[in-house]
């Protein structure tokens, strides 16, 4: 399902780049604001989905040349991989790691919770399942 | 607040049933869809009424700072639990929804009908 | 006793499967090899047990000495500990030994059929094992778990010919029977040992015994419940009315299976556990109301029932009913007190005499039956044909009619005499048992004539030309019509039985010797026990009766009354149970699941208003009007409310599907500022988020499915409008009622405490984050959301998964045009 409508074409170029990056900030800050993994993963998900509406499904392939599934699988593979680390290390399943640690050229201190690779597994899997079933469902139309 | 969201429940409930038990797949498809707006704002209900006329709106009382403790008092914010609850249960409703229409599609593929009399019918026969 | 005894015990009871097994690994013709390891099995158990018995006596049953405890599963109060008491060690003694005797049995039953063999004696020993554990175990779960290994091995051994769907069907009867005794055994067992103290209470039969009544508080219910469910497990495994039909079922099987199985061991099981139970659960009333019916009718109806067959091996299986029944009789009876002391006496000789004469007659009824046939009326002087078989069997059938000279008749009047002395307690009802008692024996007595009037070829046998009609369908005809080996092995078939069936006729003759052997196992004998001779000097009520049974035995035997074969109606039982699970939950299913949507919709409703209802006249505080703030105080949330409630509204008035989809985003948009205003920002994100997206979803779907108009009759609007507000209005005041309820939030409370930093509660240990609803999410909620994460994935795949994929990746060159196309456009 395709809408060619020049303005919707046009101010999706310039929407996508920043609804994208602002998905990634909702995930990577979810832990201290508003945001987080399922937060930035519709919001991703969204983002593509228009994109796919205003440009057709061949640009959202060129876009994210991998079958939504692939994200799932990596998804659910990262979250519970974080999962199991801390049984690894004699610790309880799921126990998140919290500390802080210093980026070169900051001399702001970078808080982080390990829980944050959870998220970011949460964030793939919402992004594959929202992409995925409208991919899906698209293509039944065409 | 509570009133209203209460009456809000009992209308989206009222209607998603209407809707849930006639004969029409896509109406009961909407039915669940209202459904799920249903229990999630029964949900919201139980955090408490939010702080009077100042809704902190999204620089809100849930996120806090460091200086929580036993000197600020809970009754300052709203109850972040019911919010946890709502926020997996809407992205779960969304892949429930997904599937739903996808059946839909096939069902109505496969047999030809939405109709939920006549689905019925042909299953029986079916058997 | 030192630890090395239970392992001693331990490998007393594993050695036949151990053995059993071992033979697994021999060549498929190496017989004689096979036959010989696999007799190793019993006989190693038995000279074990023997020397254990020996070196460390016969524990006394007040002071019962279990061996030392070997761990194995202490939390659930199963260990390795095993207890050789009278009962224990006789049982155990006669299973061994019996197995023995069928292990040479078999060889000659089975002839040189080697897979029979290969299969059969692994099996058989596996059986052995498992009673051998039942009898030996100390632990009371541990026999249990004994208990349904017998069941399996019994089912295994029921449904050995394996191509035959009757044998199997009788194997699935006797397996479900008995299994389902086992599991009423177990729920007594675990409520006995929670009733007794749970963690600390009796586990063990030794604790049980010495703890006597002492521990046990007989008027508890719950005593009195695991009793009666104990009691339920042991009357399945002994065949007891109404459940007795597995056991001529049961026959099946081939008949060394029958002779050990099916006669002396495994039946017993359930006599054995009532022997064990005896002495805690007599002190119970329930005690002899219960059991002593429950055996006279199993008595009197496998007599009667018995007498009526013409298959050999379902006359025996029919008098092997009655005898267990007229056993847990005497256990009943045991508990009624005669002159201030117990009424039971030599109880342990009841039950190997019941052993040492029927395993004969099995063993002799198939060895018949390979060689002329198993139907009485075959069998008009078949002493010609094969007289040593014929005399063992004469001599078995003898005991089993009780004749003087064997200890069957000293164990007769042992039964008896309990009757008798039972007047003191329950008055004028002796005489009724007296009478079952007495058509018991007359039943038997007639068989034996019958049985020796037939088989001699006199006048008054069974003749072929009677009803032939009711053949009998559960011949194990597989081994009937082999070839035959003509070895020694085939000639000696009649050994064991004749070396079982001599044993009687020591206790009859020499009751001296007798009660050497078998005083020091008994816990209920406190005299010798008489010599018939004795019985005749000193007549009694009971001598009488049971002479009188002999002669109004003798005449029913030879008169033509009663020589047809009958079917049992209690045969109907199980099939009707199968049938009623099978096809009548079947067709209640089909009742039940219409298959339409809208009747689950309305069941569960009404179910769901049905408790609202209860629950509120229950409660008549949630009738009361909460005391809430006014509903005008904040004009947004108003305003937003009339939206959400204006498009519900709108939702089944509209047609148009355009229109119907966009009153649905406008539905959703108006929740999320109801988040907003709920200061749930991550809330209404989401929900943004998600209603942009349903939109798409349903203007695509809405697409590919065709425009059709509701259709429904004006009723149907109306009632379904009805249990629409009826809903509705019960869930608002619900949410109303809740959310005012005025609880504290704790458990919210907790979370946003440690959402960042930690207190002493949790170690000092917070979730590192400020966003209380994320860290909920990932961190104190994280097993969660991993799971719906998960069912997200599963929703995905099988949408992937519905529609096939029928287009292949598009190549490169189609990429590019497409990219050139758009570029143009």
């Amino acid at each position: 399902m395709t809408i060619s409508s020049p303005v919707l074409r046009n101010s999706m170029r310039l929407i996508l780049p920043i609804t994208l990056l602002y998905a990634m900030y909702a995930m990577l800050k979810g832990h201290h604001e508003p945001g987080g993994g399922f937060i930035g993963g519709m919001i991703f998900a969204t983002a593509i989905c228009t994109y796919r509406m205003s440009h057709g499904a061949l640009a959202q392939l060129r876009l994210m040349p991998v079958h939504p599934r692939v994200l799932i699988f990596l998804g659910l593979g990262l979250a519970l991989g974080t999962s199991v680390i801390p049984l690894l290390l004699g610790e309880p399943f799921l126990r998140s790691a919290v500390g802080e640690f210093h980026l070169p050229f900051s001399s702001h201190p970078f808080h982080y919770a390990s829980a944050m690779a959870f998220d970011l597994g949460v964030m793939l899997v919402v992004v594959g399942v929202g992409v995925g079933m409208i991919t899906q469902l698209s293509e039944e139309l065409e | 607040m509570t009133i209203i969201l209460s009456i809000c429940v009992a209308v989206t409930f009222a209607v998603s049933i209407y809707l849930m038990t006639g004969r029409e797949l896509k109406s009961i498809a909407m039915g669940v869809f209202l459904l799920g707006h249903a229990a999630n704002l029964s949900i919201i209900a139980m955090s408490r009424t939010p702080v009077r006329h100042e809704p902190q709106l999204l620089k809100g009382a849930p996120i806090l700072t460091e200086a929580f403790d036993a000197a600020r008092p809970m009754s300052s914010i709203v109850d972040p639990l019911p919010q946890a609850l709502i926020l997996t249960a809407i992205v779960i409703g969304f892949a429930v929804m997904a599937f739903l229409l996808s059946l839909l599609v096939l069902t109505s593929r496969k047999a030809g009908t939405l109709n939920v009399e006549q689905l019925a019918a042909e299953a029986m026969q079916g058997a | 006793m030192t630890t090395s005894e239970t392992i001693w015990l331990l490998l007393c009871i594993l050695a036949p499967a151990a053995l059993g097994c071992a033979t697994l690994w021999l060549p498929k013709r190496a017989i004689a090899a096979r036959t010989l390891i696999a007799l190793l099995g019993p006989v190693a158990s038995f000279v074990i047990l023997a020397q254990h018995l020996a070196a460390h006596g016969v524990s006394a049953p007040e002071a019962p000495a279990a061996t030392p405890v070997i761990e194995w599963i202490p939390v659930l109060h199963l260990n390795l500990s095993f207890l050789a008491d009278g009962l224990g060690g006789f049982f155990g003694l006669l299973v061994s030994g019996i197995g023995a005797l069928i292990v040479l049995y078999a060889r000659g039953y089975f002839g040189r059929d080697e897979a029979a063999l290969f299969r059969f004696f692994p099996t058989l020993g596996f059986f052995t094992t498992a009673m051998m554990g039942i009898v030996l175990a100390d632990y009371m779960l541990l026999t249990v778990l004994f208990w349904e290994l017998t069941s399996i091995s019994s089912f295994l051994l029921i449904g050995w010919d394996r191509d035959d769907r009757h044998a199997v069907k009788l194997a699935m009867q006797a397996f479900f029977t008995t299994g389902l005794g086992g599991m009423f055994l177990m729920g007594g067992v675990l409520m006995f040992g929670y009733a007794t103290g749970g963690d600390g209470g009796l586990w063990r039969w030794s604790e049980v015994l010495s703890a006597g009544a002492g521990r046990i508080d007989v008027s508890d219910p719950l005593i009195v419940w695991s009793f009666i469910l104990m009691l339920f497990g042991a009357a399945t495994k002994s065949a007891q009315w109404p459940f007795h039909y597995w056991l001529p079922g049961a026959m099946a099987a081939p008949t060394p299976v029958s002779a050990f199985l099916h006669s002396a061991t495994m039946v017993k099981a359930g006599v054995f556990l009532t022997g064990r139970m005896f002495p805690v659960f007599a002190a119970l009333e329930w005690w002899s109301d219960l059991i002593i019916p429950l055996g006279a009718i199993t008595m009197v109806a496998g007599a009667t029932i018995a007498l009526n067959q013409h298959d050999l091996k379902r006359i025996f299986a029919y008098t092997t009913v009655s005898q267990l029944g007229l056993l847990m009789c005497m256990y009943g009876l045991g508990s009624l007190e005669y002159h201030g002391h117990a009424n039971i006496e030599w109880d342990i000789t009841q039950i190997a005499n019941h052993a040492f004469y029927k395993a004969p007659l099995f063993i002799i009824a198939g060895a018949l039956g390979h060689y002329i046939s198993r139907d009485i009326t075959q069998l008009g002087g078949a002493i010609r044909k094969r007289p040593a078989m014929v005399i063992t069997m004469l001599l078995a059938g003898y005991a089993l009619a009780a004749g003087p000279g064997t200890i069957s008749f000293q164990a007769k009047e042992f039964f008896l005499y309990a009757i008798y002395h039972a007047q003191e307690s329950i008055g004028p009802w002796w005489m009724l048992l007296m009478a079952m008692a007495a058509v018991t024996a007359v039943c038997n007595v007639a068989i034996f004539v019958r049985l020796l009037t037939t088989l001699m070829g006199w006048p008054g046998g069974m003749k072929p030309a009677a009803a032939h009609g009711a053949h009998d369908e559960h011949d194990d005809h597989a081994h009937g019509h082999g070839e035959h080996e003509h070895g020694p092995w085939a000639h000696l078939i009649w050994i064991p039985g004749l070396a079982l069936v001599l044993l009687q006729y020591v206790g009859g003759l020499a009751p001296g010797l007798w009660g050497q052997w078998f005083a020091p196992l008994e816990s209920h004998a406190a005299e010798a026990i008489p010599t018939a001779l004795h019985a005749f000097m000193h007549p009694t009520l009971p001598l009488y009766v049971s002479l009188a049974c002999m002669a109004i035995g003798a005449a029913v035997g030879l008169s033509p009354l009663m020589r047809g074969a009958i079917v049992d109606m209690h045969d109907r039982i199980y099939p009707a149970m199968y049938w009623l699970a099978v096809t009548g939950g079947g067709r209640a299913f089909r009742t039940v699941q219409t298959g339409r949507f809208r009747h689950y919709i309305i069941f569960v409703l009404l179910a769901f208003l049905g408790a609202y209802v209860a629950s509120m006249a229950l409660d008549p505080e949630m009738l009361r009007w909460p005391a809430v703030e006014s509903a005008f105080e904040f004009i947004p949330g108003v305003l937003l409310g009339v939206i959400i409630c204006a498009t519900a509204i709108l939702m089944p008035i509209v047609q148009s599907r355009v229109v119907r989809v966009i009153i649905l985003g406008s539905c959703g948009f108006s929740v999320v500022g109801m988040y907003l205003l709920y200061q749930a920002p991550d809330l209404a994100l989401t929900q943004l988020m998600f209603e942009i997206i349903s939109v798409i979803l349903f203007v695509l779907v809405l697409r590919l499915l065709p425009d059709t108009k509701e259709t429904d009759r004006a009723s149907g609007r109306w009632w379904r409008f009805t249990l629409g507000t009826l809903t509705g209005v019960a869930i608002g005041w619900l949410t109303l009622v809740a959310a005012q309820s005025g609880a504290e939030p704790k458990l919210g409370e907790w979370f946003a405490r440690h959402s960042y930093t930690g207190t002493e509660a949790t170690d000092g240990r917070g979730g590192g984050g400020r966003n209380i609803v994320n860290v909920i999410l990932v961190d104190f909620r994280g097993f969660d959301t991993l799971g719906e994460i998960t069912v997200l994935s599963i929703a995905a795949l099988g949408v992937f998964s519905l529609f096939p994929r029928r287009k292949p990746m598009p190549t490169q060159l189609e990429f590019e045009e497409q990219i050139a196309g758009g570029a143009a456009r």
